[in-house]
């Protein structure tokens, strides 16, 4: 997931601010929250409309905060004033990041040609958390493509095991091999 | 050269064998913008600044600018083939290319591939070097006192350039300065006989920045048809080829040439032109958006030039033990480059610039080009700073005489113009001035050996030549040299030993000029 610069410090000012004041779950659910109700096609149609004025966005996405914690209900009305309702975009994703990061974890996702057990994903993590001295929450996601072995990627970081990706590395050592001079 | 079965197996075995736990972690990015031969790419947090970048398509990169959020690159290959959101790997290694032996007589591109349909060039993987090197220090280097033969009467008499020195050649468009460097590159010859292999031999690095193809391929058949590319290597990023490509060309041709530098070889490298070397990097850099300065150019348009520049150098003879960096001591990179100036106007910009950082320069004029005088070096505004102490000592006493009565001649051809009403002393120079210049004109593709430019120009400050026709001075020329060669060779030879003009040879020099002027008719 690609967090622009703007939208992560925003995100670390409110994380900051929540576990300042040891509100960091209930402030993480009401995030979950409004990143759930973006998600939704119509509020996001509503809400990065730039034909609708930004008075109606901010009473209605008011409306919808009344229930969450009065932080988040602060930082709603400052992203308004800021004229940055482009962060509430990210900020689901920019926050989870930043509280996984908060607690020494970090999302990835593994690619692989069929379904992985459990338990195979359960050591890859394991052994690239070690690598990268954090613990790692793995996805699993099908591509057929790779035809065989698994790829991982983690934060900006790639792991090739594919054969795919062997195949593609191979070719293009062979392509750029020197043949010995006749 | 054909593909033998078994090596290519041998390849492949190689290659699978080495596959085996070959699962290192990547850094990688998406690409989030792209276009213009720049891309933005996210990610790639531990990036390093011109570090080679490999697009999904195979197309590579070279990173410039670490922002906080994401890395500017630009592209080495077509734009079309990436997209956004493709993934970008890091290589982990600085953009470098290859050097060695193995390179001289092809035409390869700014990235070291070859680019003549010779098949690969063989060469391993120690062979790559990155294409940004830091220059010798000051206790690796030793003052220029070897001279670089260019081979053309005018530069070697009057602006004598040294190995390792750095001389600026610059004039308008169409004064002849590629003509200049072909003549220089083909006088090399003449110091190893054409042989690679020879250690005396002066190697060539020609460096083609935004040339039309055509005048590319031009220049490659003159030197193979003088037997020059043997010892030459050209680089070439072509009008058609992205400005990265272009602006990052010297900096892979000036690889190049440090590596035998270092080895202790002589290399003289031609960057053509520095100008439009400037616009491309001007181009690359706008799209990055770093912040423009005076004609747009960036802030730091100057350093270009001068790192550029100063990894020409002349090794200490001890600069092995000073760094291991260097194999062997006394290795020189001589840098003649091009700036093209418009209407002449060396007072701009760039021109400026690469005058200050230089050791002179040779200033063609497109007013002497067009009135016949060829190669139309302008001999008063041209200067070498350092090459003085590397002329022959033959060359300089005969070459004295030569800058004073030709500035004599200049100032006094204003009145020339006005009539005949004019003293003998004045005459007298001006006569000898019409003889000088019709002396320093030389054909095309026609290097002369110093010791031939000796004895000729011996014999024009002598005053011999005041007589003879200035429009027979060529036809003189031609048989006074022919004369020399074949009835007294050991002239030429005894210059070329003890570097000096003996009376002896002085004398024999004169009777020379009478039986050939007698000879002639003049």
């Amino acid at each position: 997931m690609i967090v622009d610069a703007v939208t992560a410090r925003y995100a670390e000012a409110l994380y900051q601010l929540a576990s300042e004041r040891g509100v960091l779950e209930s402030v993480r659910s009401g995030v979950e929250q409004i990143a759930g109700e973006i998600a939704e096609d119509s509020v996001a149609a509503f809400l990065f409309d730039a034909r609708v004025p930004a008075t109606e966005k901010r009473s209605r996405l008011e409306r919808l905060g009344e229930t969450l914690h009065p932080l988040l209900q602060n930082f709603v009305g400052l992203v308004f004033d800021k004229h940055r309702e482009e962060v509430l975009r990210g900020l689901g994703a920019a926050f989870r990041e930043r509280y996984l990061a908060g607690k020494g974890a970090v999302e990835g996702r593994v690619e692989s040609a069929r379904p992985l057990a459990q338990a195979d994903i359960a050591s890859l993590a394991g052994n690239i958390g070690r690598r990268l001295s954090r613990e790692v929450l793995l996805t699993n996601e099908i591509d057929a493509e790779l035809v065989g072995g698994v790829r991982v990627l983690v934060d900006n970081r790639l792991v090739d095991h594919s054969v795919r990706g062997r195949l593609a590395g191979m070719k293009k050592r062979l392509k750029s091999a020197g043949v010995p001079n006749a | 050269m054909d593909l033998r079965p078994a090596e290519v197996t041998s390849i492949l075995k190689k290659e699978i064998e080495s596959y085996q736990g070959d699962t290192s972690m990547q850094s990688v990015g998406t690409v989030l913008s792209v276009g213009d031969g720049v891309a933005r790419v996210y990610g790639l947090e531990d990036c390093m600044m011109n570090e080679l970048l490999e697009f999904s398509g195979g197309v590579r990169g070279v990173a410039l600018n670490l922002e906080e959020d994401n890395v500017g690159c630009v592209l080495l290959g077509s734009a079309t083939e990436v997209s956004e959101g493709d993934e970008v790997r890091a290589t982990g290694r600085i953009i470098s290319v290859p050097t060695g032996d193995s390179l001289l007589g092809r035409v390869v591109n700014a990235l070291g591939d070859p680019l003549d349909g010779r098949g690969p060039l063989g060469v391993g993987d120690d062979d790559f070097l990155p294409i940004e090197q830091p220059a010798p220090s000051v206790v690796e280097r030793q003052p220029v006192t070897e001279p670089l033969q260019t081979g053309i009467k005018a530069i070697d008499a009057m602006i004598p350039i040294g190995r390792g020195q750095r001389e600026l050649i610059i004039g308008d468009r169409q004064t002849g300065k590629t003509a200049l460097i072909i003549d220089s590159i083909i006088s090399q010859k003449t110091t190893g006989g054409g042989d690679p292999s020879n250690p005396e031999q002066v190697l060539c690095i020609y460096v083609a920045v935004a040339q039309k193809q055509s005048t590319v391929v031009d220049l490659v058949r003159r030197l193979e048809a003088a037997g020059a590319m043997t010892y030459t290597i050209v680089v070439t990023a072509s009008a058609i080829d992205e400005a990265s490509m272009q602006y990052l060309s010297c900096y892979a041709g000036a690889t190049m040439g440090e590596r035998f530098r270092d080895e202790g070889r002589h290399v003289v490298i031609f960057y053509d032109d520095l100008y439009k070397q400037a616009l491309a990097y001007r181009q690359v850099m706008l799209l990055l958006r770093r912040p423009p300065g005076r004609e747009a150019f960036p802030g730091d348009v100057f350093n270009l030039h001068s790192r550029l520049l100063e990894r020409a150098a002349k090794l200490a003879d001890n600069a092995p033990q000073i760094n291991p960096r260097y194999k062997a001591g006394g290795g020189s990179m001589t840098a003649l480059p091009v700036v093209e100036t418009q209407e002449g106007d060396v007072s701009a910009y760039i021109p400026t610039n690469v005058i200050s950082i230089t050791d002179g320069q040779i200033f063609l004029e497109a007013n002497l080009f067009n009135s016949g005088v060829r190669p139309a070096v302008n001999a008063g505004i041209s200067v070498s700073r350092v090459g003085g102490a590397a002329q022959i000592p033959a060359m300089k006493k005969s070459a004295g005489g030569l800058r004073i009565n030709l500035a004599q001649y200049r100032e006094l051809q204003a009145f020339a113009q006005f009539g005949s009403d004019l003293d003998k002393a004045t005459q007298a120079t001006l006569t000898r001035g019409e003889k000088l210049v019709e002396i320093l004109k030389q054909g095309q593709y026609a290097p002369v050996p110093v010791e031939e430019q000796v004895m000729m120009i011996h014999a024009g400050t002598s005053g011999s030549l005041d007589e003879v026709p200035t429009v027979r001075v060529g036809e003189f020329e031609r048989a006074f040299l022919a004369h020399m060669r074949d009835a007294q060779p050991e002239v030429g030879q005894g210059i070329l030993e003890s570097g000096l003009l003996s009376d002896e040879a002085k004398a024999t020099v004169q009777e020379a000029v009478g039986a050939v002027r007698a000879q002639l008719g003049m």
